[in-house]
C-alpha cells in the first residue's frame, strides 16, 4: 500500500511540474514581444530588488500597514517549502538530525497556525470574503491539512498513508488553482524587476551628482 | 461634453446594442494585447487583498468595486474563461467570467472609471503583477468594439484628425509661438531670445502639451526662457509638438502609434538629436516608453524629459539660478507616469533645490506617491469626474499638511486636476510647472 501510495505521490510530483511547465510555457504562445525602448536602469539590480528590498515591509506599504497579515505570509510559505522538501524525506527517506527536525516542526506548525489565520482573515473581512473564490478557500484547506500532517507525521510516522494522500491531491490541484503562484510567484518578480529596473524607477536611483 | 448617465445616454445604448459579433472581436483584440508576460501575470493573483488600502479609489470609497484585486478579477476572469484550461472545465470555482453585456458595462465602470493607471497598486502587489498594464489590455479590447467613454475617445480623433490634442490650428500655434516670443523677449530685454521654429539640425526638438499653447504659454516662455539662457540650440516644430497620448489610456496602440510617430519624423526631417518631452507624465511615458514598442521601432535618438535637460544645465554650470528668487514654501507632485512609471525622480528635486529656498516634501512621495486622480484620462472622461474630484481628496490633504503655497507638479495633465482640487477643497495654493520656478530663477 505503502509502496503504491508513494508511487502514487511521484506521479502526482511530475504531473503537476510537468503541468506548471506547459503552463508557463503556454505563456509564451501569447507571443513574447522584443523591446525597443532603450533602457535607463538596470534590469539585474531591478531583479535583485525584486527579490530583496521590494519586498520589504519598510519598503512596500501594503505590507508594512498589514504587518501581521505580511509575517502570517513569510511563515506560510516558508513552512510549505519546507513540507515540499519534507515530502522527499520522507519517501527516499532520510535520515535527519534531531535539531533539522525541530527546526522543521517549528517553521510547520508555524506555517499551519498562519495558513489558518489567513484562511479566518478571508472568511471574516468582507471584502476579502468577496474578492475570493472557491479555489482561494480550497487551495488554503488542502495546503494547511498538508502542513499539518507532515507536522504530526515527524511525531507519529504511522499516519504516512495519510501525509501521501494529502500530498498527492495537493501535488495535483496545483497546477489547477491559485496554487501555481508558488511557481508563477518567482516569474512574476523577475518581470517586475525587469519592468521597474529598465525604466529606473527601481532600485530607487541615488541623488543626482553635482560634480 | 457632459457623460453624465441618463437613460437616453447614447453610450448606454451602443452598449445595449452590442452584438454576439463585437464580444468576439473584443476577445480577439484581448488576445492580441496578451503577450507572454501578461499571460503569466493573468496567471497568478491571490486575492489577497492587500492593493485595497494603497488605491485612492478604495481609501475613498471603501467599496469591493475599487479595490484593484477586484477591478483585475474582471480582467482576469475573462481570461481564464476564454484562454484557460481550468477556467473552461471549472468555471465558477476558479473565478472564470464571461464576456458579455453585463461584463462590459463592469468593464467600463471599472477599468475605465474607477482606475487611473497610477500603478501604486501594482509596487504594493504582493506577487508584482503589473495591474495598470493589465487593465489596459482590457481597455484596448473595448476600444476596438469603440467603447471608450466619449470624452477621453474625442481627445484621441481630435489629436488623429487635428493634429494636437486640442485642435489648435496651425496659424494659431504659430501666432502663440510669435506672441510668447515677444513676451519673452520683453520679459529679458533681449531681442535675440528667440523660440525657434523648425530649425534644422537643432540639437533639442521640444514638444509641449498644446494646453500651454491654448491656457498657459507662460510655461511655454519659461522652458524657452531657460534654452536661451544655456545658449542651445533647440526648436519647436510648425506641425508636430503634441506630446501628449492619450492612446496610452483609451488601449489603442494603432492611433498611439500615430500620434507618437509625428514626433519621430520630425525629428528625423529637422535632424534633430534629442527628443525632449515637455512636463507631461503620460507623454513621458507613451513616448519615453511606450511609442518604441507601439512603433515596434529602435528610436535612433535619445528621448529625455524636459526635467533631465534642465538638471543636465544646472549640473553642468550652463544656467544659474538663485533660490533666493523663490521664497515661497513650495512642494512638489510626482506623476505616476513621470516617476513611479517612468523613472524620473530625482530631476525635478534636484531643480527645485536649486531654484527655490523653501521646499518641503509631500510625505509619501517619489515612487510611493499617490496619483492626484486626473490620470488614466480621468480628465476627460466627465461621466467620472465626480469620483475623481472625491479621490482627489488624499492628494488635497497631502498637499494641506505640507503647508505649502505652492505646489510644483512637472505634468499639465496633473496640473488640471491640481487647479480643480484647489478651487474645489480651497487649497489656496499656487500650481506651478518646474520649469516656470526654475525660469524665476533663473539669473541671466
Amino acid at each position: 500500500m505503502q509502496t503504491v501510495l508513494k508511487s502514487g505521490v511521484l506521479i502526482s510530483m511530475v504531473f503537476s511540474a510537468v503541468t506548471l511547465t506547459i503552463l508557463v510555457l503556454k505563456t509564451f504562445s501569447f507571443g513574447k514581444k522584443k523591446l525597443y525602448a532603450e533602457p535607463t536602469g538596470d534590469i539585474k539590480k531591478g531583479i535583485t530588488y525584486a527579490f530583496t528590498k521590494g519586498m520589504m515591509p519598510w519598503e512596500k506599504e501594503s505590507a508594512g500597514s498589514h504587518l501581521p497579515t505580511y509575517i502570517c505570509g513569510m511563515f506560510y510559505h516558508t513552512g510549505i517549502f519546507l513540507a515540499l522538501f519534507y515530502i522527499f524525506v520522507v519517501i527516499i527517506p532520510i535520515t535527519l538530525p534531531d535539531i533539522a527536525i525541530l527546526i522543521f516542526q517549528v517553521f510547520c506548525l508555524s506555517a499551519f497556525v498562519s495558513g489558518i489565520v489567513l484562511l479566518i482573515k478571508r472568511l471574516l473581512t468582507p471584502y476579502m470574503r468577496e474578492l475570493s473564490c472557491p479555489d482561494d478557500i480550497a487551495a488554503n484547506i488542502i495546503v494547511d491539512i498538508y502542513l499539518v500532517l507532515a507536522f504530526v507525521h515527524t511525531f507519529f510516522p504511522g499516519i504516512t498513508t495519510y501525509f501521501y494522500l494529502t500530498a498527492i491531491i495537493m501535488f495535483a490541484y496545483i497546477p489547477l488553482g491559485k496554487i501555481r503562484h508558488c511557481f508563477f510567484f518567482f516569474y512574476i518578480r523577475i518581470l517586475f524587476g525587469i519592468f521597474y529596473g529598465r525604466r529606473g524607477v527601481f532600485p530607487t536611483r541615488s541623488k543626482i551628482d553635482e560634480t | 461634453m457632459n457623460e453624465k448617465k441618463d437613460s437616453k445616454d447614447p453610450f448606454d445604448e451602443q452598449i445595449e446594442q452590442l452584438t454576439p459579433d463585437d464580444l468576439q472581436k473584443a476577445l480577439q483584440v484581448f488576445e492580441q494585447k496578451i503577450d507572454h508576460k501578461y499571460a503569466a501575470h493573468l496567471n497568478s493573483c491571490v486575492h489577497c487583498g492587500l492593493c485595497a488600502d494603497v488605491c485612492h479609489y478604495y481609501l475613498t470609497y471603501k467599496d469591493l468595486q475599487s479595490i484593484p484585486a477586484y477591478k483585475l478579477s474582471l480582467v482576469i476572469g475573462v481570461f481564464k474563461k476564454y484562454f484557460s484550461f481550468s477556467g473552461k472545465a471549472i468555471p465558477r470555482w476558479v473565478g472564470a467570467k464571461t464576456l458579455d453585456k453585463d461584463m462590459v458595462k463592469e468593464w467600463i465602470d471599472s477599468l475605465f472609471g474607477r482606475c487611473s493607471l497610477c500603478g501604486r497598486c501594482a509596487i504594493n502587489c504582493s506577487i508584482g503583477l503589473n495591474i495598470p498594464y493589465l487593465i489596459r489590455t482590457a481597455r484596448s479590447a473595448l476600444a476596438a468594439i469603440g467603447l471608450v467613454p466619449p470624452g477621453l475617445q474625442s481627445t484621441v480623433n481630435t489629436a488623429i484628425e487635428k493634429g494636437n490634442n486640442m485642435g489648435i490650428a496651425k496659424e494659431d500655434w504659430l501666432e502663440t509661438v510669435e506672441w510668447v516670443e515677444e513676451e519673452l523677449q520683453d520679459d529679458i530685454d533681449d531681442r535675440n531670445a528667440v523660440l525657434p521654429l523648425d530649425k534644422k539640425g537643432a540639437k533639442y526638438f521640444y514638444t509641449i502639451n498644446p494646453r500651454e499653447a491654448m491656457f498657459f504659454p507662460l510655461s511655454i516662455q519659461a522652458v524657452g526662457k531657460i534654452f536661451h539662457a544655456a545658449g542651445e540650440s533647440w526648436t519647436f516644430s510648425s506641425d508636430n509638438y503634441d506630446v501628449t497620448n492619450y492612446g496610452l489610456y483609451n488601449g489603442d496602440d494603432e492611433a498611439a502609434g500615430i500620434m507618437s510617430d509625428r514626433l519621430v519624423r520630425s525629428m528625423k526631417e529637422l535632424g534633430c538629436n534629442t527628443l525632449v518631452l515637455a512636463e507631461c507624465g503620460h507623454g513621458f511615458n507613451s513616448n519615453r516608453w511606450e511609442a518604441p514598442e507601439w512603433l515596434s521601432k529602435k528610436y535612433g535618438f535619445e528621448v529625455r524629459s524636459i526635467l533631465e535637460v534642465v538638471a543636465g544645465f544646472i549640473r553642468d554650470g550652463k544656467i544659474k539660478l538663485d533660490p533666493a528668487k523663490n521664497q515661497d514654501l513650495i512642494t512638489l507632485h510626482d506623476p505616476c507616469n513621470l516617476v513611479r512609471l517612468g523613472g524620473i525622480v530625482e530631476e525635478q528635486r534636484y531643480i527645485l533645490k536649486h531654484a527655490a529656498a523653501n521646499f518641503i516634501e509631500m510625505i509619501p512621495n517619489r515612487q510611493k506617491n499617490f496619483c492626484c486622480g486626473g490620470g488614466g484620462g480621468q480628465l476627460s472622461m466627465t461621466r467620472f469626474s465626480e469620483r475623481r474630484l472625491k479621490v482627489g481628496k488624499i492628494k488635497s490633504d497631502q498637499i494641506q499638511k505640507t503647508g505649502a503655497k505652492i505646489v510644483a507638479s512637472p505634468c499639465h495633465n496633473c496640473i488640471d486636476q491640481l487647479m480643480e482640487l484647489n478651487k474645489h477643497y480651497k487649497l489656496n495654493v499656487q500650481i506651478k510647472t518646474v520649469c516656470e520656478i526654475a525660469a524665476d530663477a533663473l539669473v541671466i
